[in-house]
């Protein structure tokens, strides 16, 4: 592993220990010999208050790779979301996570997680990444809505 | 008159005889380990040490001259030493085919060379040589080749930046959307045809870490498991599958995949707002064109050494598709005779498997409106292939030896990085620039470097912690490659020894505290 992707790795790890926004969590996953993984975090994301996602803490992980901060992270809803830009495997469609779009070195986890809270609720139609959410989206809104408060009783923390 | 007399006359007996005294490690003997080996040799080094893990090649034979055919498949390492020696039987060569990352290769050792030089071809292994070079104070001259391209530079620690003081590039990988939506360039239709389609139709769905999309990147197993999970989704062609060797195979998969699929993705019209959408392609349309075309075959006997080099008429390429696919599927199912989970890997010297992602990378093009490539070029895109240069190789090692010279000649100052450049608008070829001072915020070059004596098996991670925190250093982290050993928020394995942990002989510890002081602490086992 690089020395610049470990020390900035260690370095987000000691920023957000020290300070992270409330109701969100994130944390470098757990190895099997007892030691933690700086390249693969487990976090969640609390719905906004006052959206049909409230209530719910969406569970992801980060998977980094061994040129970050060159590249972005990669961030997958465990178990796939309802959302027109999670694709069906769970990985979400987001501009600043794509480096040939909005990635840059600079951005930190905390803005990553922050921008895909502002996701949840603000979805993006012009890159659906799955046809179900896409479409009920587009055509039934009152169903969609429905159906993403149902998502947020099943990720009540 | 001794060899040694024009050596003498041209750099000075006391340079000479620093030089003959001199104990140089050699990383790597392919490209350019080849050529400087052979320089080594010529200009007066006696004692010189050569390590490399690989095997001899035939694709090596062309530009690394030390080895011949009959050598092909015996150690790099083994065989350079003994052509090297046929050119100066004076000199003690110490030959080891090995992993540079063996755990016999300590701090210790490295100490015990005057000089290093790299002449690697991975970052990993750059990576490694650099820590453990900083750890033994030694002068590292690294090197490197891409074609027409290459560097030489120096690396002393606290005198010049390390190898990890700026960040390297890599080999680019594109996000999902891109691949299987979003195309807009050839290479983006290239990694779909050869990491999604060619897995999904040829590979095993479960195969997770497959090939990928770069191979220096071993993240991209999760893009191959990212790839896989599109491919589990898609049902319709799996039915299709199913009717593998039967009539209107080809005509099935082509119009699953280039039509119904792309009519699918139109139908996310938000999607194609701002970018030109795709259009569907109807395996009849494209063949009826073609009735009265020449068959790729005729073509082929009209101008056999061009049809790799030129873009093939979307007929041929729809002819190429079904040639190709029909022989894949015909290959795999003999393979599963026998063996029921086997699958066909993408391989750019497989001319079936090329002939199948040259001609669905381009029907992915032409119904996405991108520029389509020859056979040719597709190869070279999708094998990653970067051509190697015998002359390239030849100067860098010409210019590792000068730096050798003045590193031991103690003119440290006098050295600088310098480049090969060629196609740009300047006269010369090789630009140079003094050495660059260390970045103040690497990792892996500001720290302090401590060798810590230390029984692994009976220590455990508190006794480490105690011991940090009577020499002052308080609300430590303890981290050891990327993995997070103890830090204020995580107690869990103060009670563990550090063998239990896997932090044994020979492993690098780093060590934060509060005022971000950062500390390598080497481990010694007694």
């Amino acid at each position: 592993m690089s020395g610049i992707c470990r020390s900035r790795l260690a370095e987000e790890r000691k920023q957000w220990r020290k300070d992270h926004p409330f109701g969100f969590y994130a944390r470098p996953d757990k190895k099997q010999d007892g030691t933690l993984d700086l390249m693969n975090w487990q976090v969640g994301i609390p719905g906004k208050a006052n959206t049909p996602w409230e209530g719910g803490v969406y569970k992801l992980v980060l998977i980094f790779p061994e040129d970050y901060p060159s590249k972005p992270p990669k961030c997958k809803f465990v178990p796939p979301l309802f959302h027109p830009n999670v694709y069906p495997s769970g990985t979400v469609c987001l501009s600043i996570l794509n480096e040939e779009e909005g990635w840059k070195p600079a951005i930190t986890i905390k803005q990553i997680l922050l921008g895909i809270q502002d996701l949840l609720n603000d979805p993006n139609p012009e890159s659906p990444a799955q046809s179900e959410a896409y479409v009920m989206f587009k055509k039934d809104k009152v169903s969609y809505e429905k159906r993403v408060r149902q998502q947020a009783k099943e990720n009540a923390p | 008159m001794p060899r040694e007399t024009h050596l003498e006359a041209t750099i000075g007996r006391p340079l000479a005889s620093t030089i003959s005294k001199a104990k140089v490690l050699m990383v790597g003997a392919g490209g350019i380990g080849c050529e400087l080996l052979k320089n080594l040799v010529m200009s007066g080094f006696k004692e010189i040490e050569v390590v490399d893990l690989d095997t001899i090649d035939l694709s090596n034979l062309n530009r690394q001259f030390l080895f011949q055919k009959q050598h092909i498949k015996k150690s790099k390492a083994h065989i350079a030493r003994a052509s090297a020696l046929t050119f100066n039987p004076n000199v003690n060569i110490v030959s080891r085919h090995q992993n540079i990352k063996d755990q016999e290769f300590s701090v210790d050792w490295f100490k015990s060379f005057d000089l290093v030089m790299n002449a690697l071809d991975n970052l990993d292994a750059r990576r490694h040589v650099n820590k453990m070079c900083l750890a033994a104070n030694v002068p590292l001259v690294e090197s490197g080749t891409a074609g027409y391209l290459g560097q030489v530079t120096v690396i002393q620690k606290d005198e010049t930046e390390c190898f990890d003081c700026q960040p390297k590039e890599t080999p680019k990988t594109f996000p999902v959307c891109t691949i299987r939506s979003t195309p807009s360039t050839p290479i983006h239709c290239i990694v779909w045809a050869k990491s999604y389609l060619f897995n999904l139709l040829f590979g095993n769905a479960e195969d997770d870490d497959d090939e990928v999309l770069s191979k220096e990147d071993s993240n991209d197993d999760e893009t191959a498991k990212e790839l896989a999970a599109l491919a589990a989704e898609s049902q319709a062609l799996k039915a299709i599958l199913e009717s593998a060797g039967t009539e209107g195979f080809a005509q099935r998969v082509f119009d699953k995949v280039f039509y119904t699929d792309i009519q699918r993705l139109r139908g996310m019209e938000d999607m194609w707002k701002n970018r030109k959408p795709p259009i569907p392609l109807k395996y009849d349309d494209v063949v009826s064109q073609s009735d009265n075309q020449p068959t790729p075959m005729d073509i082929e006997t009209e101008t056999t050494t061009l049809k790799d080099q030129r873009v093939w008429t979307l007929a041929e390429t729809a002819q190429v598709f079904s040639d190709s696919l029909n022989k894949l599927t015909a290959r795999l199912k003999e393979m599963r005779a026998t063996d029921p989970e086997a699958s066909v890997h993408f391989d750019k010297d497989d001319p079936e498997a090329l002939d199948f992602v040259t001609a669905t990378s381009n029907l992915r093009a032409h119904v996405y409106g991108i520029e389509e490539k020859s056979r040719f070029q597709v190869k070279a895109m999708a094998g990653n292939i970067i051509p190697a240069i015998a002359t390239t190789n030849a100067i860098i090692a010409g210019m590792m030896v000068m730096l050798a010279f003045k590193i031991l000649n103690k003119r440290l100052a006098d050295c600088k990085t310098s480049y090969l450049v060629y196609g740009r608008h300047r006269p010369q070829l090789i630009v140079s620039e003094p050495l660059a001072k260390p970045n103040p915020k690497c990792y892996i070059c500001r720290n302090s470097y401590i060798v810590l004596k230390i029984d692994t098996s009976k220590s455990t991670v508190q006794d480490l912690i105690d011991l940090l925190e009577s020499n002052s250093l308080v609300e430590l982290e303890i981290q050891e490659n990327g993995r997070v050993i103890y830090d204020p928020d995580f107690d869990d394995n103060v009670a563990k020894t550090l063998e239990s942990l896997q932090i044994t002989d020979g492993k690098f510890v780093d060590i934060v505290d509060e005022e971000d002081r950062k500390i390598i602490v080497y481990l010694k086992h007694m």
